[in-house]
């Protein structure tokens, strides 16, 4: 073992000891140092992200409010739509899918769809194989039933319910309860902070979209923890992770009750069935409430709102917006269209108040009446009549000698009393002002040529004047209730979700019409003539006992056709529009009504037998629930009597 | 000392102190290593993760015996076998190219029979000895310059190259580190220290921008700019801090550190173990790991200066400033004061051929101090 006792001098070494144990010493009090400072110093920030790391916040959905008629019948509420997502990453084309497109009783074209989607997606590079994509949205229940028995079966796929707005009336009275979109970019900007996310729907137009903040509840959240392996000691975890509150509970969204009797629209709807166009709304004259309001042709929100998905909603978009008759136009609120002789009630107020006429004033009706140089047409030879045979014939020539004699701002004056040619303030959709026109307007619209032919044209509701259905079913509600005009309401009151009334809305009272009820008595007695005289223009030999009192009228239309139009259709575009507007009962009013049909021709063929189908059905419906009521309330009352 | 000593007869004994630190090391890595993967127990396909404390016992019974192997025969028959061993290593190293099993982009290991190895890990030792060896056998006294330096440099920079080719930074960063510390043992001529800083500061940017891969690249870019990105490489460093400042000064308790139980710690077992150590027993627990590393490195610093040769002071230092820089890299990498680069923690990280290197590495320093 001799060449081990060779040994070297260490010497040489000895010196860097010292340095090397100051060398590791430094080393590790750096990193006790760096310990010290992210343990202790910053110690509560990084506990911190450790938190935030493993806590999630989910947020808890919460239910929009329904939307219920006067009677408590649901007009908008919410159901699950299933949809059907796959992780094409996990489904197995080969085995799965074939039993999927059989169980989901898909079309052989369907299947080369979907089937092409599933493949785009295997192939797109990135993560996108391995989210859900979504098959098919809002399939039928037993398709649902169906893939839920098998759902072992089916790696990769998943049904999930989502909420849809749901109306079960659909197109009646659709302008008026609204309908729901997703909410864009912009409006995201805007309604900030109210929490709302990309992807919401809120309401677009009507009763949803004035109403949104009370229908839309309060969005909740839960918080758990993220990315937990261990399943078997979760509950644990989360009661040592998670600090209290744990969970925010949804606050569901107000109840909506409207003062839109659904089965009066259903009536109405039945009334205008003959019809294409047009618009009706009736009134309580005693309130000022919508009891139904009607615009023609309308749309089904259950497919606009969207449960079906965007492609549907995008397509029926460019099917509304291309009809010429404007679906998606509320014609009872945003349109104002001439009232025609709906007019002459008012024309005949003012002229009174002017003491200009008076019941006994007779003017000889030859066919027409000559001003200046023009001759303006009356609508048949009526020779001599008063005030009251002038109403009941709609005879033009009265109301031209009587234009010659009034002033434009008084016809004005008159319609805006009550309430024509201004906003109503309803509140639901963009109103349209309509218009009365003064001496002033015509002054500014003709450059200084003021013409008499136009007071004239203004008596009989020609001209420029234009109104809109809602005005004039509220002015014929003030002449039916003594001269009050009413805010027109759609709401009844605000609920929460298990029925206790948050808010309710009395009648507003907008004006007392200064009108002398000696005038008005007699513009009365004129529109129940109109009804009950066998000459009436409104008489109708199909409703000879009817109860109602009303006026028509023929508004002619400036002859300029839509855009777009088929010139094979241009007749009809330049067919007058056809009203009446009345009230019942005649003794007692208590409904005002206006039928507007668009383009109808004369209003007593057309518009009279909507307005006296939908009053008799009003008087059924009346009578009806009476019965119904005193028979309900009579178990009540025994009931407390034990 | 002495007292610790068994002196019934004379010869080699037992370090006490050292083989109780080690063993201390060694059974909070089992420990740490338990808690680490327990996360994985009912993970399904990975669940057998959570079972590798169990191969980690085994691996440091079978580096135990080979280190008391390795500490029962006379250090300086390595110093024959110095050359031999130091070719046989090359030998495998090289042969990792065309045989490797290439995980994770980089080809590291062999296999053999049913296990598989990474001879850059055996290296460690075997340029250990044969720096040692040029050392004991060049026996000056003056200060050296770099040309004398030159032989054991190239003995180095052989595996280097080989490692970096794989690629893998942080062995050859290991062979580079332990060698120089061997070599600061010599005296240098202070203008040969002066060439040494002038080649350093070359050399370096010229690895930058032809050595360097890009993911190493981005690694060091993101060590120096940490908050520049949390969700790509800063990922790794950014939970990790996260990690250890939740332990705050007591830790979140054994098997209770949320970001390691909830899944936030990538590589909590083979690269940040010190990570799970920090959350679960906070600043006290990780004073106690560093005094034990510590106390290896300045015990091995101690052996050394008690050696009886050259050789024997050279081995002993190699053995201290591997651990030392294993630890050092590792808990500063973990702790955000040094760039990401895969040095494992001695005793700590999952792995078979770190823990018998670690654990010969060690037998041969307890060869030496039984040795004096």
């Amino acid at each position: 073992m001799n060449f081990l006792v060779q040994r070297s001098d260490v010497g040489e070494f000895r010196r860097r000891y010292r340095w090397m144990v100051l060398v590791v010493l430094v080393a590790f009090s750096i990193l006790i140092g760096r310990l010290f400072q992210l343990q202790i110093l910053e110690g509560d920030v990084h506990r911190a992200q450790a938190r935030r790391n493993i806590i999630g916040e989910i947020p808890q959905a919460t239910s929009r409010g329904v939307i219920r008629d006067a009677q408590g019948k649901v007009l908008a509420a919410n159901r699950p739509s299933y949809n059907v997502y796959v992780v094409p990453e996990l489904l197995d084309l080969e085995k799965t899918w074939p039993r999927v497109v059989q169980l989901m009783g898909l079309d052989p074209a369907e299947k080369q769809e979907l089937e092409q989607k599933i493949r785009t997606a295997l192939a797109a590079p990135g993560g996108r194989k391995s989210q859900q994509i979504p098959l098919k949205l809002d399939v039928e229940r037993d398709v649902v039933a169906r893939l839920e028995t098998h759902q072992g079966d089916l790696r990769g796929v998943d049904v999930t319910p989502v909420p849809v707005r749901y109306y079960p009336f659909g197109e009646l009275a659709a302008h008026l309860v609204g309908y729901m979109r997703e909410v864009d970019a912009d409006t995201l900007a805007e309604l900030e902070g109210r929490g709302y996310r990309a992807g919401d729907r809120l309401g677009a137009i009507g009763v949803e979209r004035r109403w949104e903040s009370y229908l839309r509840g309060q969005r909740g959240w839960r918080k758990v923890l993220r990315g937990i392996r261990r399943r078997h000691d979760k509950e644990q975890l989360e009661a040592k992770y998670l600090e209290e509150p744990r969970r925010l509970e949804p606050v569901p969204g107000r109840d909506v009750s409207l003062t839109i009797d659904i089965e009066l629209q259903k009536s109405i709807e039945r009334g205008m069935r003959g019809q294409l166009a047009g618009a009706v709304v009736v009134l309580d004259v005693r309130t000022g409430r919508v009891l139904a309001a009607l615009s023609k042709p309308s749309f089904d929100p259950n497919v606009v709102s969207g449960g079906s998905g965007k492609k549907a909603v995008a397509e029926a978009f460019r099917r509304l917006y291309a009809d010429p008759l404007k679906p998606t136009l509320d014609k009872t609120i945003s349109a104002a269209y001439p009232p025609g002789s709906t007019y002459k009630p008012f024309s005949a107020l003012a002229a009174l108040d002017e003491k200009i006429v008076t019941p006994k004033t007779e003017v000889d009706c030859r066919g027409g009446y000559e001003y200046g140089r023009r001759y303006f047409r009356c609508t048949g030879v009526h020779r001599r009549v008063d005030l009251y045979e002038a109403l009941v014939h709609s005879c033009n020539t009265y109301f031209y000698a009587m234009g010659e004699r009034i002033h434009i701002d008084r016809l004005a004056k008159i319609g805006m009393d009550f309430g024509l040619g201004a906003k109503t303030g309803i509140g639901v959709n963009p109103e349209s002002r309509g218009r009365m026109p003064t001496r002033s307007w015509y002054t500014r619209r003709y450059k200084g040529a003021f013409r008499g032919g136009f007071t004239l044209l203004a008596a009989i509701g020609q001209g420029a004047s234009t109104v809109t259905v809602m005005q004039l079913a509220l002015s014929y509600a003030a002449l039916a209730n003594g001269g009050t005009l009413y805010q027109p309401q759609v709401v009844r009151s605000i609920e929460t979700s298990d029925g206790t009334i948050v808010q309710e809305f009395p009648p507003r009272v907008r004006r007392m019409v200064k009108v002398d009820s000696e005038h008005l008595a007699w513009i009365k007695e004129g529109l129940a003539g109109v009804v009950s005289e066998s000459e009436g223009t409104a008489h109708n030999e199909a409703f000879p006992d009817i109860d109602m009192a009303g006026k028509t009228g023929t508004a002619q239309v400036s002859h300029v056709t839509p855009r777009g139009v088929d010139p094979d259709k241009v007749w009809y575009f330049n067919r007058d529009h056809a009203w009446f507007a009345g009230y019942a009962p005649v003794s007692a009013p208590e409904i005002a009504i206006v039928v507007l049909v668009e383009h109808g021709g004369g209003g007593g063929k057309n518009a009279v037998p909507v307005a006296a189908r939908v009053v008799t059905d009003w008087q059924k419906l009346k009578e009806k629930r009476l019965s119904a009521r005193a028979t309900a309330a009579k178990p009540a009352i025994k009931r407390s009597s034990l | 000392m002495r007292a610790n000593r068994i002196s019934f007869r004379s010869g080699p004994q037992i370090d006490m102190p050292l083989l109780i630190g080690v063993m201390a090391i060694s059974t909070l890595g089992v420990v740490n290593l338990y808690s680490a993967t327990s996360v994985y127990i009912d993970a399904g396909q990975r669940a057998g993760i959570a079972d590798i404390y169990v191969s980690q016992v085994y691996w440091i019974v079978v580096g135990g015996l080979l280190a008391i192997l390795a500490a029962a025969v006379d250090y300086r028959h390595y110093e024959r076998l110095a050359y031999f061993m130091y070719v046989a290593g090359l030998v495998a190293l090289a042969a990792v190219f065309p045989l490797a099993a290439d995980i994770r982009g980089s080809s590291r290991w062999l296999q053999f029979g049913g296990f598989s190895f990474q001879p850059s890990e055996f290296m460690k030792i075997f340029v250990i000895l044969v720096v040692a060896k040029y050392l004991h056998n060049d026996p000056k006294t003056e200060p050296r310059t770099l040309i004398d330096l030159a032989v054991p440099l190239a003995l180095t920079a052989i595996p280097v190259t080989l490692v970096m080719a794989q690629p893998d930074l942080g062995t050859s960063l290991i062979y580079v580190l332990t060698v120089g510390t061997i070599l600061a043992m010599t005296k240098l001529q202070v203008r040969s220290l002066l060439w040494l800083a002038g080649i350093v500061a070359i050399s370096v940017p010229l690895a930058w921008n032809y050595l360097l891969h890009d993911y190493q690249k981005a690694r060091v870019t993101s060590f120096l700019d940490p908050e520049g990105d949390k969700t790509g490489t800063g990922w790794h460093a950014f939970q990790s801090k996260t990690a250890i400042g939740n332990g705050g000064l007591w830790g979140e308790g054994f098997m209770q550190g949320t970001q390691n139980q909830f899944g936030f710690l990538p590589d909590q077992y083979s690269d940040f173990p010190f990570a799970v150590f920090a959350e679960d027993w906070g600043l006290v627990g990780c004073v106690v790991l560093i005094s034990l590393y510590a106390f290896v490195c300045i015990w091995a610093i101690h052996v050394a200066s008690q050696a009886k040769d050259r050789f024997g002071a050279a081995l002993a230092i190699g053995s201290g400033a591997l651990i030392f820089w294993h630890s050092f890299f590792n808990m500063g990498m973990v702790l955000g004061v040094a760039p990401v680069v895969g040095i494992t923690l001695p005793l700590f990280s999952y792995g078979g051929s770190s823990v018998l290197t670690i654990l010969v590495a060690l037998g041969m320093l307890m060869n030496v101090s039984m040795r004096r």
